[in-house]
């Protein structure tokens, strides 16, 4: 069974997205804040951590970059789920280290109904890099096509949540993507990593 | 008004005791005759006489010119001339010593009485417009705004000490005549380029420069001058730097408090939206009937939180045109993504 854990600090949201991923047959872990996020992280590795960002004493950018220089669970994939706005320099720093940033309210149970196939595709990819370096590909090419591949996609999906938002036209990710593809071509992914889909 | 004094310098005996006699009948007091240049300024070291009546033809190592020119620079004592005959040469010579008057041999009362009462007038009013400069720049030199007077040919005709201190200039005494305006921090290149309009069609100009870390209000001022044609124009600088720190200082603790707000504003927004996710979740686990009127009831406060959230993210382009242009190093976040790709993600 799939373990998800919940980093956010008001009660009610842990309960109900507990319920909400237990029903969906999600095995569902819930911690108030970022400092007992990475306790936890000590003994248990999730598969995946839906993360709040607005938090005290630690917020939710503090916590990631923590989870990233974490011995052992520092793979973990995580999303970010907040009632935050994206802020455009947020994103540039933080975008290829998470799976998606999503906007709450959200509907958990669409939400948990898409989770199975995200966890899925989390480790096609994470099957794949393991191959890939395993058959001796240069593992630096590899972190930087995973980070771009992060990158990419949470950026193309805020644009396309955040039509209104000004800073959705002042970026412009061609360089990256270019980067991307080249890389994909040069490192061999299949094709299906380049298409994603709505979320949450 | 006690009659005036008179100092004669005339080496032949007879004639300088016939002038003594023509001043004193006139009312003047004679202070002492001299014979010779060099005995006439011994003299004049001692007693204090209004006016100097001087031979040019006298016996000594200095003529009658030569003893002028020392009496008015060493005594600053107006000199009239006495001779019987002069030629070109020695007129030239004695023009450049600025008589006060010239009296031909043999004179006439009156005409001595007249030229004496000339002499005395002319300096009394040479006096008093010097002490009117010196008055002038007193008060010139007392403000401290920096000020100058320029002609229509761009040249400087007079400035205070803050000007000279200003422009870098040691302070001269006069007689340099006009220097043209010296470069300044740039500031006289945008000077330069306004004169035209004051010089011609007489107004008057403001504007603020920069020069180093101080700011200054320039004012151009139209003055008239002795031709009808062109102003002369008046140049003041005011030192604003303290108001324009205090002009920055303002802006940069309005931008502070904007920021502050808009903090706020995000933190409200994030604990609007929680709340609505709860109630939203409750209502997805444990209600059928009204499920989809609450759930429309939450979208239309998602809308106006979002609303909200679309003022911050124009707070946010508010904040950057506010940083860009009233901070002197704008932290502006990259305005194209800047990955290099190695740092996080996972292997």
């Amino acid at each position: 069974m799939d373990t998800v854990l919940v980093v956010d600090d008001d009660p009610a949201i842990r309960e109900i997205f507990t319920a909400f991923l237990t029903m969906g047959g999600i095995s569902a872990i819930a911690v108030s804040g970022g400092r007992e996020c990475l306790d936890l992280l000590s003994t248990r590795t999730p598969d995946l951590i839906l993360l709040d960002l607005m938090m005290e004493p630690m917020d939710g950018w503090e916590t990631l970059r923590e989870i990233r220089h974490h011995p052992v669970a520092g793979q973990v994939p995580v999303m970010i789920v907040t009632g935050k706005q994206p802020v455009l320099a947020d994103i540039l720093q933080y975008g290829g280290m998470i799976e998606d940033f999503i906007g709450k309210p959200i509907e958990f149970g669409k939400f948990v109904a898409c989770l199975p196939r995200t966890l899925e595709q989390i480790r096609d990819l994470h099957q794949i890099t393991a191959q890939k370096k395993e058959a001796g590909t240069d593992p630096a090419l590899i972190a930087e096509y995973i980070h771009l591949l992060h990158l990419v996609r949470v950026t193309q999906n805020l644009i396309r949540r955040y039509k209104d938002n000004s800073w959705a036209d002042r970026i412009s990710l061609k360089k990256q993507e270019e980067r991307l593809a080249s890389l994909h071509t040069l490192l061999g992914f299949p094709d299906r990593f380049l298409i994603w889909d709505e979320r949450g | 008004m006690p009659p005036a004094s008179v100092f004669i310098v005339e080496d032949e005996l007879i004639e300088a005791e016939d002038l003594r006699q023509t001043l004193e009948k006139l009312g003047y007091i004679v202070t002492g005759i001299a014979r010779s240049g060099e005995s006439a300024l011994e003299s004049l070291n001692t007693t204090r006489s209004d006016i100097v009546l001087m031979d040019i033809h006298i016996a000594g190592r200095m003529d009658g010119i030569d003893t002028a020119r020392r009496v008015r620079t060493l005594h600053k004592i107006p000199v009239i001339f006495l001779t019987a005959y002069v030629d070109e040469t020695t007129l030239e010579r004695a023009k450049v010593t600025e008589p006060y008057g010239y009296i031909l041999k043999p004179f006439d009362e009156r005409e001595l009485h007249s030229v004496i009462e000339m002499g005395l007038y002319k300096h009394r009013m040479e006096e008093q417009a010097s002490e009117n400069e010196r008055t002038i720049r007193v008060l010139a030199n007392a403000i401290p705004d920096a000020v100058m007077l320029l002609d229509h040919s761009r040249q400087v005709l007079a400035l205070n000490n803050a000007m000279e201190y200003r422009l870098g200039r040691i302070p001269s005494e006069g007689g340099e005549g006009p220097a043209h305006l010296p470069d300044h921090y740039g500031i006289s290149e945008s000077i330069l380029s306004r004169l035209e309009e004051t010089i011609r069609y007489g107004r008057t100009l403001r504007f603020e420069e920069q020069a180093g870390t101080d700011w200054y209000e320039i004012s151009l001022i139209p003055i008239t001058g002795p031709d009808p044609d062109h102003f002369r124009v008046l140049v003041q600088y005011h030192d604003i730097s303290d108001y324009k720190r205090l002009e920055e200082q303002l802006k940069t603790e309005g931008i502070t408090q904007i920021e502050h707000n808009m903090e706020q504003f995000q933190i409200l927004n994030d604990q609007i939206r929680n709340p609505l996710q709860a109630i939203m979740g409750y209502v997805n686990l444990d209600c059928v009937y009204y499920r989809q009127h609450i759930m429309e009831q939450i979208g239309l406060i998602d809308n106006l939180v979002s609303c909200l959230d679309h003022g911050w993210v124009e707070s946010e382009k508010v904040r950057k045109f506010l940083l860009r242009h009233y901070r002197d190093n704008p932290d502006e976040g990259p305005e194209t993504p800047s990955v290099t790709g190695h740092g996080g993600g996972r292997g």
